[in-house]
């Protein structure tokens, strides 16, 4: 355990943890875009910066991405200066000048009193703010199916080719881990089409509601060793076999007992 | 010590308490949450309450390739971390039992029994005791 000190409170912490782990775990709230505790820390927003120093250092101080910066005994740091609210409300600007429709960048930029880029906005900003949330979801899955590409000056998130990525399984982590909100998908009866590949959703066998793609299913079966009638009923129709399995033990111990 | 749901299906009405008893002690941002309990009938007029097993070697866990369902070991039960949680239904795919569910009231989140962090209010408001939280052994 190592002590460190935030916003001039003495807090414990565990050496090599993150400082943003930390800070949150204080109850702090400070913005973040690129973070996600299902992901390892990437710091490609910046939004998570902090500013740091030691006694040692003399009022000398820094600034570091809170959610790549390991704890160490002694540090000092403060999340709410007047300098960081001007760091966080210019890359605000920055993201907002390449995505303006974002509701999400939108909403943020408000609350540091911004109601529209300083900057030149790219009108044809399509709100991917390259944080690579859904490239390194899709790795964690063990797919990575989709990476960024060059696309004429611009770096854009594309399966290979720009054609149907042969190894997504239309599982959706990608979508809902972006935090703009840029990956779309419609799931229209039993088909679902993410990255303009159709996938067929499971349908349940007593009910017919649609569950996770078939892809999804196989994939999860082989890689975990689950049985594969789990996936052949919806959970609501799952939820009525097991009160009907319960009431048939309850029966029979009645007939036991009579 | 260990404590375990002791369930008498005899004697539930179907009086879905638990249900709401479930969705009060899960409120967040002044919603209740989606219970995890439900009295479900298994023929006409005979009811049980349904809710996760908290299985040894459980499909939701296994299911999980981000890590998200974890045992937690004071309480017993196998909490979900939402933090984690990316949404990609897998564990509500793979419950063999369907005890985990979508929340649909706060944005689609999953959810499952915690066991109320290891005093269910389930059990605390059944009226006629068809489901007591009993400590065994
Ligand atoms: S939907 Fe496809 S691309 Fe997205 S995380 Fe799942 S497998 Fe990867
Ligand atoms: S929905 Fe969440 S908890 Fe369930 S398997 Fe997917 S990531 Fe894990
Ligand atoms: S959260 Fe740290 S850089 Fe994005």
């Amino acid at each position: 355990m190592v002590n460190i000190t935030i916003n001039g409170k003495v807090v414990r912490a565990t050496e090599g943890e993150m400082l943003l782990d930390v800070i949150r775990r204080e109850g702090i709230n400070i913005p973040t875009l690129c973070q996600h505790d299902a992901l390892e820390p990437a710091g490609n927003c910046r939004l998570c910066m902090v500013e740091i120093t030691r006694t040692e250092w003399d009022g000398w101080k820094k600034y570091v991405t809170s959610c790549l910066y390991p704890v160490e005994e002694g540090l000092i740091v403060s999340t709410h200066t007047s300098e960081l609210h001007e760091i966080r409300k210019t890359i605000l600007d920055l993201l907002l000048a390449n995505s303006p429709h974002s509701d999400v960048l939108q909403k943020m930029a408000e609350e540091y009193g911004l109601h529209k880029t300083s900057y030149e906005p790219n009108l044809e900003g399509d709100n991917c703010i390259m944080c690579y949330a859904c490239t390194r979801i899709c790795e964690v899955l063990g797919k990575s199916a989709i990476s960024p590409v060059m696309r004429g000056h611009e770096k854009v998130i594309a399966p290979p080719f720009g054609e149907e990525p042969p190894d997504c399984i239309g599982c959706l982590a990608c979508a809902h881990i972006c935090p703009t909100n840029v990956i779309t998908w419609t799931d229209e009866n039993l088909t679902r089409t993410i990255w303009k590949k159709k996938f067929e959703l499971i349908a349940c066998e007593k009910c017919g509601k649609a569950t996770i793609s078939r892809d999804f299913a196989e994939y999860l079966i082989e890689k975990r060793g689950l049985p594969k009638e789990y996936f052949n009923t919806c959970d609501d129709c799952k939820r009525v076999e097991l009160a009907q399995k319960m009431g048939a033990l309850v029966d029979k111990a009645k007939e036991v007992a009579l | 010590m260990k404590f375990q749901f002791e369930v008498k299906p005899s004697l539930c009405t179907g009086c879905r308490t638990c249900e709401l008893a479930c969705a009060f002690s899960h409120t967040r941002d002044k919603k209740p949450g989606r219970s995890r309990i439900y009295p479900i009938a298994y023929a006409p007029d005979k009811f049980v309450p349904v809710a996760c097993l908290q299985c040894d070697d459980a499909a939701c866990v296994k299911s999980c390739m981000f890590g998200a369902l974890k045992r937690n070991e004071t309480t017993g039960a196998i909490d979900l971390d939402r933090e984690r949680c990316v949404k990609c239904m897998a564990c509500v795919a793979a419950c063999p039992f369907g005890c985990a569910l979508v929340d649909e009231g706060h944005d689609n989140e999953i959810v499952k029994c915690d066991l109320c962090g290891g005093d269910p209010a389930c059990a605390h408001f059944c009226p006629t005791k068809a489901l007591v939280y009993k400590k065994i052994g």
